[in-house]
C-alpha cells in the first residue's frame, strides 16, 4: 500500500528551512539551464525558419558570408544557364511577391536568379549601448518572389530606384530610428536619407533583421559594384544537388550552398552555447543533486522512528522507498516549475548577438519551447532521484526493532 | 588541545553529509573560478589595450568599409611635434583548409608594425625574420597551439575576403609573450601582390592602428584625426584600443557582464547547500549544545564550534573546487579549449585564491543563522524540547 501524499507534503512544511533551502537551489539550476536554452531556441528559430528548400546561396569560394563576399561580374553570365533554374510563376496571397505580381513589377517567366547585394550600417540599440552593425540587403523585386515569405506587414513595398527602404519587424522592434516615415541614413558616407515606406516579416527567420532597399540605390550610395552573392530558384528539390554541383564545377567556379545549409551553418555558433551550457549545468546539476541527498539524508535521520513505525505497521520497504521519492519529487517538481516559470517571464523578449561570420547582428527573441520545459523537468527529476535513492534505501534497511528502540 | 580535538571529531561525525556538502559548495566554486577566469581574461586583454596608447581608426560608417591606404601618410604629417606611428590593417579572416574554425588573420604594414605592437617580436632573431621574409606570419599561442604550428612551419591560410586565394606564410613568431591569443599577424605588401595579382582593388585598408608617445598625443589625434577626415568621401572614426576591442566583446552574448551575473548566483547557491548542512547540524546537536551551555561554557565557544566547522568544510571544498579547474586548464588537455574572443583560458592562481576567499565568506555567512540561535539558545528550553 502507498503512502497518502499529504503525508508527503506536510513532511516537506515540517522542515521549512531545509525544504526552502533545496527549493531555492533546484528552481536556481532549472532557472539558468532554461534561460540559456531559451537563448539557443531564440537563435535556432530565427535562422532555423530562413530559407526555402529550393534556394541555392552562390558566394565567392573563400568568402565565408555573404557579407564577406565579392562577385565579379564576368561570373554571373554562366550562372543563368544553370540546370533546373526555376522561372517565375504567379503567386497570389500576401507576400510580397504576389503583390509585385499583382502591380506588373514582376513578370511570369522572369529566371528566378537574384543578384543581391550585402552591407552594413551601423544603428543605435533601443536599449542604449553600443551601436549595432545591421544587416543592409541591396535587392531587385525578383528577390520577392525567391524569398516568397516575405510580407509586407504594414506601409508598402519601395519603388525601384527610389531612396526607400523596407525594414524587417524584428529589426524595428530592437533598434531606434526605423519607423515608418522615419529617415535611414545609409550610404558609404551615411550620407543618403533613406525613408523606411515598409516593415516586412520573413516567416520569423532572419532575414526579419535586415532592412532592405533597391538594389541600384544601394550599389550606388555604397560605391559597390559587384554584387555580394546571387540567390537562385530551382524547380524542384532534386535539382538542388546538380545545380550545386554545376556551380561548384570549372564552367561557373563559385560556391554554391543550399539556403537551408547556409543558414544552419551561422547556427553553428549556438553549439557552443550549448555545450558550455551543458557543462554549467551538468556541474551545478551535480552540485544540486548532493544539496538535495544531504537534505533527504537528514529527513531519513530525524525521522528514523516514524519510518520504523510506518514498517510495522505494515507498509512495505518499496512504499517507504517510493514515499521519500515523491516527497523530494514534489520538491524539486516545484522548484522546477518555479524556475521555470520565472526564466518564461523573460520569454518573448528581444536580444541581438554579433555574428562572427557575417560581422551583423540578428535580432531574436528569447523563446521558452515545450522541449525545454521538459528538459528543466528531467533534470529536476535526475537530480531528485539521484539525491533521494541512497537515503530512501537507507531508510527502507532500517532494522525496525532497533530503530524503534533507540530514542 | 581538548577543543582541537573536539572540532576535528565534530567534522566527522556525519562524513557523509560533510562529503556531500563539501560537494554541494565545491561544484559551485568550481563553476564561480571558470565563469571569473573568462572574464579575467577578457578583462586582462582589455587592460593591455588600455596600456598601449594606441589608437584605432575605422570608417565612421562602419568597421567593414575599406580606408584609402594613402590616409596613414596623412595621419603621420597631421602634427610633426608630436610623432605617431601608423600601421596599416588588412582584415583577412582566413580559413585553414577542412579546418572549420576561422581565424582572425591581419596583414599589417611590415614596417611599422614591429614599432606600433612593440609586444610582439621582441627577440631579435624573430624580429629580423619579419623583416627579411615576405611570407612571415605571426601566430597568437592560442591559435598556434590548436593548429599545432611551430616557428618556422610552412602554413597555408585562405582568405576569408578578396583576394579569396590561399596563400602560403612562413611561421616566424608565436608571440608567446603576448596578452591577445588569437589574432594573426601577415605582411601587408605581401598580401597587396597577392590581390594584384587576382586583379582586386589595391591600395585598401581595414583600419589603423597607431601608437603615440603619450596621453597627450593620444588626446590630440583621437580629435584631430576624425576632424581632418570629416569631409572625405571616407570619414573615420577614431577610438582608443580599449574602447575598439570592447563593441565587439558587449556584442557577442555580453560574456563579462552574464558570466559576473552567473557567478554571483552560484555562490549564492552554494551559501544556501552549505547553510542547509549547518543548520540540521545545529538541530542535531541542540542537545550538546544545550549542555555545554549548561556546564559553564560561553557563547564564545559555541560560536567558535560552528563557526571553524562551517568555515573548514567549504574553504576545504572551495579550495578543492577551485584547484581542479587550475590543474584541468593548466596540465591537461583541456588547456586547448577555446573560449571565445580569448580563445584559450588561463586559470590563475589569483583567480582560485580569491575562490578560497569566497568561499571562506560562504562559510562564514552559512553558519551565521545556528551561530544565531545558539546565541540565544537557553538550555532550559533547549532541554526541556528534547524527548
Amino acid at each position: 500500500m502507498a503512502l497518502p501524499l499529504t503525508y508527503n507534503a506536510r513532511n516537506l512544511v515540517a522542515r521549512k528551512l531545509s525544504s526552502t533551502l533545496t527549493f531555492l537551489i533546484v528552481a536556481f539550476v532549472v532557472f539558468v539551464l532554461s534561460l540559456l536554452l531559451s537563448f539557443v531556441a531564440g537563435i535556432r528559430a530565427s535562422l532555423g525558419a530562413t530559407g526555402s528548400p529550393r534556394n541555392i546561396i552562390v558566394l565567392k569560394p573563400g568568402a565565408t558570408a555573404e557579407s564577406t563576399s565579392l562577385i565579379p561580374l564576368d561570373d554571373l553570365g554562366p550562372l543563368i544557364q544553370t540546370p533546373g533554374l526555376a522561372l517565375a510563376t504567379p503567386l497570389t496571397g500576401t507576400s510580397a511577391a504576389a503583390e509585385a505580381f499583382a502591380t506588373g513589377r514582376l513578370r511570369v517567366g522572369e529566371p528566378l536568379l537574384s543578384q543581391e547585394l550585402a552591407v552594413q550600417t551601423m544603428l543605435p540599440r533601443r536599449a542604449g549601448g553600443a551601436a549595432a552593425n545591421v544587416a543592409v540587403r541591396g535587392v531587385d523585386d525578383i528577390a520577392f518572389a525567391l524569398h516568397a515569405d516575405v510580407r509586407i506587414s504594414a506601409g508598402r513595398l519601395f519603388t525601384p530606384g527610389a531612396l526607400e527602404v523596407i525594414v524587417g519587424a524584428a529589426a524595428q522592434a530592437r533598434f531606434a530610428g526605423l519607423e515608418l516615415g522615419a529617415t535611414v541614413p545609409l550610404g558609404r558616407k551615411g550620407e543618403r536619407a533613406y525613408k523606411v515606406v515598409g516593415v516586412f516579416t520573413a516567416g520569423g527567420g532572419a532575414l526579419e533583421s535586415e532592412l532592405w532597399a533597391p538594389r541600384t540605390m544601394i550599389a550606388d550610395s555604397f560605391h559597390r559594384r559587384l554584387a555580394s552573392s546571387v540567390c537562385l530558384q530551382v524547380r524542384d528539390e532534386a535539382a538542388v544537388a546538380p545545380a550545386v554541383a554545376y556551380i561548384n564545377g570549372p564552367s561557373v567556379g563559385l560556391e554554391a550552398k543550399p539556403e537551408l545549409q547556409y543558414y544552419r551553418d551561422l547556427a553553428e555558433k549556438t553549439r557552443e552555447i550549448v555545450v558550455l551550457t551543458s557543462v554549467l549545468v551538468g556541474i551545478m546539476g551535480i552540485g544540486a543533486a548532493f544539496a538535495v541527498a544531504t537534505t533527504m539524508y537528514a529527513a531519513v535521520d530525524s525521522r528514523r522512528r516514524e519510518l520504523a513505525m510506518l514498517r510495522a505497521l505494515g507498509f512495505a520497504r518499496r512504499s517507504i522507498v517510493a514515499a521519500l521519492l515523491v516527497e523530494s519529487l514534489l520538491l524539486c517538481l516545484l522548484a522546477s516549475a518555479c524556475g521555470l516559470a520565472v526564466s518564461a517571464a523573460s520569454s518573448g523578449t528581444r536580444q541581438d548577438f554579433l555574428s562572427d561570420t557575417t560581422w551583423t547582428v540578428l535580432a531574436y527573441e528569447l523563446r521558452m519551447t515545450p522541449g525545454i520545459v521538459a528538459t528543466a523537468l528531467l533534470v529536476a527529476t535526475a537530480v531528485s532521484v539521484a539525491g533521494t535513492l541512497a537515503p530512501a534505501l537507507r531508510a527502507a534497511r532500517l532494522n525496525i526493532i532497533v530503530a524503534l528502540r533507540k530514542a | 588541545m581538548l577543543i582541537l580535538s573536539y572540532l576535528h571529531r565534530n567534522i566527522w561525525r556525519n562524513p557523509l553529509r560533510v562529503l556531500m556538502t563539501g560537494l554541494a559548495v565545491g561544484l559551485p566554486i568550481t563553476i564561480f573560478v571558470l565563469s571569473v577566469a573568462v572574464v579575467d581574461g577578457i578583462n586582462r586583454f582589455l587592460d593591455n589595450s588600455a596600456r598601449q596608447l594606441r589608437l584605432a581608426i575605422t570608417h565612421k560608417s562602419s568597421i567593414v568599409y575599406p580606408l584609402p591606404a594613402g590616409y596613414r601618410g596623412k595621419i603621420e604629417a597631421l602634427d610633426h611635434s608630436r610623432p605617431i606611428t601608423v600601421c596599416a590593417m588588412r582584415w583577412i579572416g582566413g580559413k585553414v583548409e577542412d579546418k572549420p574554425q576561422p581565424l582572425s588573420t591581419l596583414a599589417a604594414d611590415p614596417d611599422t608594425f614591429p614599432a606600433t605592437f612593440p609586444e610582439y617580436l621582441t627577440d631579435p632573431a624573430e624580429r629580423a625574420a619579419w623583416e627579411r621574409d615576405r611570407q612571415a606570419i605571426v601566430v597568437g599561442r592560442g591559435t598556434a597551439a590548436q593548429f599545432g604550428w611551430r616557428v618556422g612551419d610552412r602554413i597555408t591560410i585562405r582568405a576569408s575576403v578578396p583576394p579569396y586565394s590561399a596563400i602560403p606564410f612562413h611561421v616566424v613568431s608565436t608571440a608567446q609573450d603576448v596578452v591577445d591569443p588569437v589574432t594573426l599577424f601577415c605582411r601587408g605588401d605581401y598580401l597587396e601582390e597577392e590581390i594584384k595579382r587576382q586583379g582586386y582593388p589595391e591600395g585598401l585598408v581595414s583600419f589603423f592602428f597607431a601608437k603615440c608617445r603619450s596621453s597627450d598625443d593620444l588626446e590630440f589625434y583621437r580629435t584631430a584625426i576624425d576632424a581632418h577626415f570629416a569631409n572625405t568621401p571616407d570619414p573615420t572614426l577614431t577610438q582608443d584600443e580599449k574602447a575598439f576591442m570592447s563593441q565587439f566583446i558587449a556584442q557577442q552574448f555580453d560574456l563579462p557582464r552574464n558570466l559576473t551575473i552567473l557567478s554571483a548566483l552560484t555562490v549564492v547557491v552554494a551559501i544556501i547547500a552549505a547553510a542547509n548542512t549547518m543548520s540540521m547540524n545545529f538541530r542535531d546537536r541542540l542537545a550538546e549544545y544545550a549542555a555545554l551551555k549548561a556546564l559553564g561554557f560561553g557563547r564564545a565557544l559555541v560560536f567558535a564550534l560552528i563557526q571553524f566547522e562551517s568555515l573548514a568544510i567549504c574553504v576545504s571544498a572551495g579550495a578543492l573546487g577551485a584547484l581542479g579547474p587550475w590543474y584541468a586548464f593548466t596540465y591537461t588537455p583541456l588547456r586547448r579549449f577555446t573560449v571565445p574572443l580569448i580563445q584559450s583560458l588561463d586559470v590563475r592562481l589569483a583567480v582560485c585564491a580569491q575562490a578560497v576567499g569566497i568561499a571562506a565568506a560562504v562559510g562564514l555567512i552559512a553558519a551565521a543563522w545556528p551561530v544565531w540561535l545558539a546565541a540565544r539558545l537557553r538550555p532550559v528550553v533547549a532541554f526541556r524540547a528534547l524527548e
